[in-house]
């Protein structure tokens, strides 16, 4: 297996590493110590472009159900609420990210990591399967980009 | 005379850290020239018959209210109660520049800046943004300003008991009534100009944020509650110039969602009705009744 999978999103090849799974809301997550750590995936900084702005609206310790609002975040040319790719518990925010949001641009798949959750995820997707789900979601959000774009 | 009158709306949870943050403020500018300040209890919160908003509205002048809010959750629950002016543009919106809200057409000319106190900040932020504030309002008063006519409040030791009820944006509302058509509570009316108004409050059900999801101007506001969007953050609505995402990042359809809720405010309401005073407690009954 390589690697990493590439997602064209126009001319843009968005890279989606082999060694984590991936969510519906175009989140990555992976084991790390006893919980998993969840990131906004290439494709979703790819939408948001340069992150400036993020906000929880729940603390750490909070128990969350699958498709809470938990926060948002802002780009200079987007904004989107954030919500909960799981059932569980919010372990921890990384505050590095939170105090400077520019981390998630750099390095969206290391130190520019969300959140960490103690959850099964048991719907989240193999990257192979994430990249199939992508193929139709990308006709949804350039519809949807172009919508908005044009009011 | 003082030119700028500062009224500072108290945590309701009164966590050490807030009232630290809140009585640094207090203390820092009543050592300034033609500031005056005083402390009033939470604004949401406040009962419509309390002293301290009759105060309030009898003062004409130039405000500028800091309270636990998101700016525009600050300036339409002033608007609300009576409490109108202009929206003031502050420099503290840390990266979240709020659309400066057109003015409702039976606006006063005077300015409200309204200032958002948040966990992290600091008194010197606060205060520094007050001097600006003052600094042009030298610049631009006329001698003859009419005086504050703010009474003094102390810090209360118990703040009131938590209140809930939707907080109307009148530079989003275009008046289509969905909310009316949607709230099965009676929350809202029309005033004699067919306009909509928040009629009783408290009849709204606490937590129950389902009306704000079903308006298409995005323009109802619960300022306590624990959506960003729905507490009134910038950015999000239609006249936000930025692109919303949200739905591509796993938001529910609104309208289900708001159909839910609103089933579920309406189960509880068949029960008898307990005293609570903390919010959280009723966010969790919320959540327990949805699963």
């Amino acid at each position: 297996m390589p690697d990493e999978l590439v997602f064209m999103m126009g001319n843009f090849a968005a890279r989606f590493p082999a060694d984590r799974r991936y969510t519906l809301n175009h989140m990555w997550l992976r084991a790390e110590g006893g919980s998993l750590r969840f990131g906004l995936s290439a494709y979703a900084l790819r939408l948001l472009r340069e992150v400036y702005f993020l906000e929880w609206s729940v603390d750490a310790g909070a128990t969350v159900r699958q498709k809470d609002e938990i926060g948002a975040v802002e780009s200079a040319k987007a904004v989107a609420a954030l919500y909960a790719p799981a059932d569980g518990m919010i372990a921890r925010f990384n505050a590095a990210a939170l105090a400077d949001p520019s981390a998630i641009n750099k390095d969206g798949y290391g130190a520019g990591w969300l959140f960490e959750m103690t959850a099964r995820a048991n719907d989240a997707m193999e990257p192979v399967d994430y990249l199939r789900y992508l193929e139709t979601s990308w006709t949804r959000a350039q519809a949807l980009l172009k919508g908005q774009a044009a009011q | 005379m003082s030119l700028l009158t500062v009224v500072l709306f108290q945590s309701s949870d009164r966590e050490p850290r807030r009232c630290a943050l809140e009585e640094g403020i207090l203390a820092a500018l009543a050592q300034e020239s033609d500031i005056v300040v005083t402390a009033m209890p939470p604004l949401y919160d406040l009962a419509d018959t309390d002293a301290a908003l009759a105060s309030l509205r009898a003062h004409a002048g130039p405000l500028a209210a800091l309270a636990w809010l998101y700016p525009r959750a600050i300036h339409w629950t002033l608007h609300q109660r009576g409490i109108k002016g202009r929206f003031g543009e502050t420099q503290l919106d840390r990266g979240m520049k709020p659309a400066a809200p057109e003015n409702a057409a039976d606006t006063p000319a005077r300015t409200i800046w309204s200032l958002a106190l948040r966990d992290d900040d600091t008194v010197a932020m606060h205060v520094a943004e007050l001097q600006r504030i003052l600094r042009d309002l030298r610049a631009t008063t006329p001698a003859s300003a009419p005086a504050s006519a703010i009474t003094h409040y102390a810090l209360r030791i118990t703040p009131p008991p938590p209140r809930w009820y939707p907080v109307i944006d009148f530079a989003r509302c275009n008046h289509c009534m969905e909310c009316i058509d949607f709230c099965l509570f009676g929350v809202y009316g029309v005033d004699d100009d067919a306009r909509l108004i928040v009629e009783s409050p408290d009849n709204c059900k606490p937590g129950c944020p389902a009306c704000s999801r079903v308006c298409p101007q995005n323009a109802i506001l619960f300022p306590m509650h624990r959506a960003p969007s729905i507490a009134g953050a910038p950015g999000a609505g239609p006249d936000a110039r930025k692109l919303d995402l949200s739905e591509l990042f796993g938001a529910p359809a609104a309208a289900q969602l708001a159909a839910d809720e609103r089933a579920a405010a309406l189960a509880r309401s068949d029960k008898p009705a307990k005293p609570k005073d903390d919010l959280d407690k009723l966010m969790d009954a919320l959540d327990d009744a949805k699963l």
